[in-house]
């Protein structure tokens, strides 16, 4: 007890001394480990929503009016027997009229005004796997009962690999954040190391272990990145909390993350957060400390 | 308590500090260990609390094997001693209690056991008047006296110092000899380099002389010469 005492006070002795380099090494590690965190976070939650989306419809076959409804049923049903494609739902015209109402029911104005003839029937694709799209493109190229084709995978491809970039360069950034707080935590440790050159002399003579002289120094390092990380990782469950009830949510994204993954993803940061403090503290420590 | 046998000590580039010396010490006794400067009288006391480390031979303090003594296990040699430098090595920021009562921190003592043995430790060293003075407001004596009680802080078997009265007048040095044949007579071994002859031949104790890292005279009751 009367060692740990000495080793709690020692620490706070030594944040005391040097504050200002404690603040920027925390604010550092808070940026970092806030970057991935969010990056994290938001990665998972475009995930969630393009997993929705893939789990909907991934082709959408318009279909050519001219042609029979006869034809409509025949081109299902190739469809229907293609490996790659899981359902095919005929949308008749009248469906389409009726879902373009639903849809546009707060535009009064524009129901009015729209001729629903031009709507056509289509053909709703669901796919086993989404990324292949393009080979229904290929198979229905040059069908003459196709008017047109749109598909969700280009959108999801340009979603996914947009998040992909953000993760790399936050990424990227934090990973340069990290290495400026790592940087930071052996400065600071190498001074207070310097500051109590004297007392660390003494300490080995007396019969102090090496292990012992280090743990204020460890601690230190190791207390700095847990306050750093905890708060990014507060602010990171709060702004996922704001981002919940914000206008984005209601309108294209829907930002649900579970909560398994939030912890999971917490308690790998504290875990990092808590090695890097080790790893810090032991480079910072070990030619300082070596006599 | 402690022996050496054939040790040696040869600093790299290869200068050779100390020679294939044997010697014992006995549990209780004190010993003067005399020598010009660079006779290797530091060398010989570092070797024994292994800040140096040998490159021949077998030295054994406290039923420690020091020459096999793994780095990991050195403090537990040193817990065993009490080592006085020519410098106090005191702190400044600290008052001469907190610089006492600092080994016993460092150790872990808990609070109560910290206070009773520090103020026990100033009586000994008859600094009790001085216990909340900081080391710029003490003599040259006084700090070494400081010095003195934080080596016995945690009960050494043996007392090793280094020229503790190199930097002090006859008279404190005189002071300072009395506190240790003080120390002495309770129990504990005493090695005490020095080159000051009026201090070693103001009482007859035995009296090691080395030059050139050898032993050359090694007198019960010797005197400085």
């Amino acid at each position: 007890m009367g060692k740990f005492s000495y080793v709690l006070k020692n620490t706070l002795l030594n944040m005391r001394r040097t504050p200002l380099l404690v603040f920027a090494t925390i604010i550092a590690v808070l940026v970092s480990s806030f970057l991935v965190f969010t990056t994290l976070s938001a990665r998972s939650i475009v995930e969630n929503n393009t997993l929705r989306w893939q789990n909907g419809i991934h082709v959408v076959v318009f279909l050519d009016d001219r042609v029979t409804t006869t034809a409509h049923k025949q081109l299902e049903t190739s469809l229907e027997d293609y490996p790659e494609v899981r359902t095919v739902d005929y949308f008749s015209k009248p469906e389409a009229k009726e879902e373009f109402k639903v849809l546009f029911k707060d535009q009064p104005e524009l129901l009015a005004e729209v001729d629903f003839e031009i709507l056509p029937a289509s053909l709703r694709i669901n796919l086993n796997d989404p990324s292949n799209y393009k080979l229904i493109i290929e198979r229905l190229d040059g069908n003459p009962a196709v008017k047109e084709i749109r598909t969700s995978g280009q959108a999801i491809e340009r979603l996914l690999s947009l998040t992909d970039t953000l993760v790399i360069s936050a990424s990227a950034f934090a990973l340069l954040i990290g290495f400026a707080a790592f940087i930071l935590i052996i400065n600071t440790l190498r001074l207070a190391a310097y500051s109590k050159k004297k007392e660390i002399k003494i300490m080995r003579l007396i019969g102090a272990s090496s292990t012992y002289i280090r743990l204020p120094f460890i601690f230190e390092a190791v207390i700095e990145s847990l306050i750093g990380t905890s708060i990014a990782v507060g602010f990171g469950w709060a702004l996922i909390e704001y981002s919940k009830n914000s206008i984005v949510a209601d309108s294209i994204f829907d930002i649900t993350i579970s909560d398994d993954y939030l912890i999971f993803l917490t308690l790998s940061l504290l875990m990092f957060s808590l090695i890097f403090g080790l790893f810090a503290s032991f480079v910072g420590i070990r030619r300082a400390l070596n006599d | 308590m402690i022996s050496l046998k054939n040790v040696s000590l040869v600093f790299q580039g290869g200068s050779v500090a100390i020679s294939n010396i044997s010697t014992e010490v006995k549990e209780g006794e004190f010993v003067y260990l005399v020598g010009h400067s660079g006779s290797g009288k530091s060398s010989f006391l570092k070797l024994l609390y292994k800040e140096y480390i040998a490159t021949k031979g077998e030295i054994e303090v406290a039923n420690i094997d020091v020459s096999k003594l793994p780095k990991w296990k050195i403090p537990l040699l040193r817990r065993k001693i009490g080592i006085v430098t020519q410098e106090p090595q005191l702190l400044e920021n600290r008052n001469t209690f907190e610089n006492i009562s600092f080994a016993l921190e460092v150790m872990g003592s808990l609070p109560e056991e910290i206070d009773a043995k520090t103020n026990t430790l100033l009586d000994l060293v008859d600094l009790s008047e001085s216990a909340y003075k900081h080391p710029g407001q003490l003599s040259g004596g006084e700090q070494t006296r400081v010095s003195i009680a934080r080596a016995l802080a945690n009960n050494p078997v043996v007392l090793l110092c280094d020229e503790p009265t190199g930097n002090l007048d006859p008279d404190l040095s005189i002071q300072i000899v009395s506190l240790l044949e003080k120390i002495n007579r309770a129990g504990t071994t005493v090695v005490m380099a020095t080159h000051d002859s009026s201090i070693v031949n103001r009482r007859k104790k035995r009296v090691i002389e080395l030059s050139d890292g050898k032993i050359i005279r090694d007198e019960l009751e010797g005197s400085y010469i």
